[in-house]
């Protein structure tokens, strides 16, 4: 192929990947929308035995991997602080630092990621088996709201999942922090948590709250949509879990952007 | 080749799939596997292709026992299997032709030898036409075919189809059934299938059930009657 | 235990048994750039826009931080761009590429698994380790790299916009090298060139693993991407472990 086409191709190409990419967007937004919608008018017809199981697999069966997750946010906060609180030789603010890290940006950010490839992933995955199976339709078919049976159990069990699990791991990440602090640093957990209770407000912990809820809406809406929206066989599940991880993600950094910027506003 | 299984055990996971299977599959041996769903016609014939590693006893080709052979050996010896497998298993970034290229071209034939084969295979199950299609614009049939096509590219001596009919109206199993008698005179071939196809009247039966031979030998039609009757 | 060690190991085992194959067989160079080329294409701009976002929520983290601390951000500026190059720039790029990329190889290897295309491509003379993972490992292997390198330049880049339009202070602290050096760069690409060997083999694991019908391939994916992502934090908190107690 000569140069010149390949150039023209290759602006066309962005122009209607770029055109594709609006499209996309747009429709994401309606269906999304859509879901919210639907879900808010299942919630009062919520299928109880199914917001047990969904509570179970995406908050209990979670508690592991959120363990991890705080564990290593909580070690890699504090190692990171540490790079730049010896700079300035403020030792005895790494408390400060370290629990305002996690709990403004690295826990909810972090559990997040997580959180959007397990409960989102396998969210998107279960509901594009269904509808890939059928199994949808079929609900629709005996007259039954499948929105009210499968995805209004699921938003709600995820978000007081991830509201849940946002505390928990947030203790355990400034227990892990505290004690990294002691072995890497030889910081004493005497004054590490000095620092730590005199110069946080429990507003800190609420803003990183309110971000892991925000994100945790997000999560769900995005794969309960995507799934929904998987048409083919076996492969489209693969992609609808796919996608569902991918857009859950953009959707978190969009909101962990705009989140900071409002409560850092508010707080100010 | 000549194919035979020793005391072959294979699990997948905890789940026994075979247990204990003695068979000896001579050259020239064509033959029915028939089971219901679940009793282990996908992994026998998987294992005797030597893709599925047993758990226990053996799988021997011409005598030499396949789990001890090196993989390139492995892979080299293989190129005498043609398998059809129960899903399409077409590659599906790939045009039909280059499907059934594909295994010839691995196995370093001329160019000019592997296109002159790809042809004379398409042509033999009927799909000359449709050989620069995708495989998601082919119909369940047609994918079958191709899936055989693919199969018998490689001039297999032993022929292995797993449920070749599955999912097919009479009329095309029909005419999967008489391109898959045609070309396989003279070699060994397996058809595994849940009930005996009318369309496919091979000499000998293996009647598998629950991981278990428990027939070897003539066509027996009292065996699938048997079955309805120790169900629940 | 059965699990932890099989997390641990099955990579590994994965990993020996690719180099092996590969060495074999050979690895199509053709199939290693097509690889590059869909993981580029894909992660890039979830990469640099995710980046960008998150550089400008560290300026104002910095700036809320500052406050208390020492007055004036821009202070801080340099000591952020050492943390962002070192710790923040590869592990956070490489969260976003394990996303994008781990969920994308492990559905797409256990839609093969699932419809015996591995099965096939072994009986077509393939070598589903030479042809299948090898080149997605070596893809992973130079392209996480220069994923996070664009990464970690879109979160300065953003984060210099944000302090300089936002705060009112001079951007270009957060882009000054006072305090990088060598092993601050060395830390980053270790980071990088683990997790993007780690990604694919994690992914390769969980989909080549998957048997059964449509809901195999979900659960694939799922497990594919949660490996992925889990393992870059391991990875990241292993390497920025070995430094601080290298004290490098």
């Amino acid at each position: 192929m000569s140069p010149p086409p390949r150039v023209a191709s290759l602006g066309l190409k962005t122009v209607r990947g770029a055109g594709s990419l609006g499209l996309e967007a747009v429709r994401g937004t309606g269906a999304l929308a859509l879901v919210a919608a639907r879900t808010v008018l299942g919630l009062p017809r919520l299928e109880r035995r199914e917001l047990v199981r969904a509570l179970v697999q995406f908050g209990y069966d979670s508690l592991p991997l959120a363990l991890a997750t705080a564990a290593l946010a909580g070690v890699i906060v504090v190692l990171q602080s540490g790079l730049y609180i010896q700079r300035f030789g403020a030792r005895a603010f790494l408390g400060w630092a370290a629990g305002y890290g996690v709990l403004w940006e690295f826990g909810p950010l972090l559990l997040g990621l997580i959180m959007s490839a397990r409960i989102g992933a396998r969210n998107a995955a279960e509901l594009a088996t269904m509808q890939v199976g059928g199994q949808i339709e079929g609900l629709r078919g005996i007259g039954l709201d499948p929105f009210a049976i499968l995805v209004a159990p699921r938003v709600v069990a995820m978000e007081l999942s991830m509201l849940a699990m946002s505390t928990f791991t947030f203790l355990v990440a400034i227990l892990f922090e505290s004690v990294a602090a002691l072995f890497t640093l030889g910081l004493p957990l005497r004054i590490f948590f000095g620092t730590f209770a005199q110069m946080l407000s429990p507003l800190d912990i609420l803003g990183g709250v309110v971000k892991t809820g925000a994100f945790g809406l997000a999560i769900s809406l995005v794969s309960t949509s995507v799934g929904l929206s998987a048409r083919g066989g076996a492969q489209a599940v693969g992609r609808a879990a796919a996608s569902a991880v991918v857009q859950g993600c953009a959707a978190i950094f969009v909101i962990d952007f705009l989140l900071t910027l409002a409560l850092a506003g508010w707080m100010a | 080749m000549d194919l035979r299984a020793e005391a072959l055990t294979v699990k997948h996971g905890a789940r026994t799939v075979l247990a204990d299977v003695r068979c000896a599959v001579p050259p020239g041996t064509q033959a029915l596997l028939l089971g219901r769903s679940g009793s282990g016609k996908t992994t026998l014939l998987k294992s005797l292709a030597g893709l599925v590693a047993p758990f226990g006893g053996q799988v021997l080709w011409d005598g030499q026992d396949v789990a001890r052979l090196s993989p390139s050996a492995r892979r080299e010896r293989q190129a005498s299997f043609g398998m059809v497998f129960q899903t399409d298993a077409l590659f599906d970034s790939m045009t039909v032709r280059q499907n059934v290229l594909l295994p010839l071209v691995r196995r370093r034939v001329p160019q000019a030898e592997a296109e002159a084969r790809a042809d004379e295979v398409l042509l033999a199950v009927g799909l000359r036409d449709a050989a620069d299609t995708m495989p998601e614009r082919l119909s369940g049939g047609m994918k079958k075919r191709a899936g055989l096509a693919r199969a018998l590219a490689a001039r297999p001596s032993v022929l292995l189809a797993d449920d070749p009919f599955a999912g097919l109206d009479p009329g095309t199993a029909r005419q999967v059934a008489r391109v898959l008698l045609e070309v396989s005179r003279g070699s060994t071939l397996i058809v595994a299938a849940p009930e005996a196809p009318l369309d496919v009247p091979l000499p000998r039966w293996l009647y598998l059930r629950g991981g278990r031979l428990v027939y070897d030998g003539p066509p027996a039609p009292e065996l699938e009657r048997e079955q309805d009757e120790v169900l629940p | 235990m059965n699990r932890v060690l099989s997390f641990f190991g099955a990579p590994v085992v994965l990993f020996a048994r690719t180099v092996r194959a590969g060495a074999r067989e050979g690895v199509s160079w053709r199939e290693c750039a097509v690889q590059l080329h869909e993981l580029g294409g894909r992660s890039v701009w979830l990469v640099v826009s995710g980046m960008a976002f998150f550089g400008a929520v560290l300026v104002t983290i910095a700036n809320s931080q500052a406050r208390r601390f020492v007055g004036n951000v821009a202070v801080l500026g340099p000591a952020y761009f050492e943390l962002l190059i070192r710790e923040l720039g590869p592990v956070v790029s490489a969260l976003l590429t394990a996303s994008r990329a781990g969920a994308g190889h492990a559905a797409e290897l256990s839609t093969m698994s699932v419809n015996e295309q591995v099965e096939a491509l072994e009986m077509s003379a393939g070598d589903p380790y030479a042809d299948l993972v090898a080149p997605r490992m070596v893809a992973g292997l130079l392209g996480v790299p220069l994923l996070s390198t664009l990464g970690t330049v879109a979160a300065t880049l953003s984060a210099a916009l944000v302090a300089s339009l936002v705060f009112g202070v001079d951007g270009r602290a957060f882009m000054d090298p006072r305090y990088v050096d060598g092993w601050d760069l060395l830390a980053a690409g270790m980071k990088a060139v683990a997790c993007g060997l780690y990604i694919p083999l994690a992914a390769a694991v969980a989909g080549l693993r998957a048997r059964g019908g449509a809901e195999a391939v979900g659960q694939a994916t799922t497990e594919g991407v949660v490996a992925a992502s889990l393992g870059c934090l391991l990875i990241d908190f292993g390497v920025s472990l070995a430094f601080q107690l290298l004290r490098l």
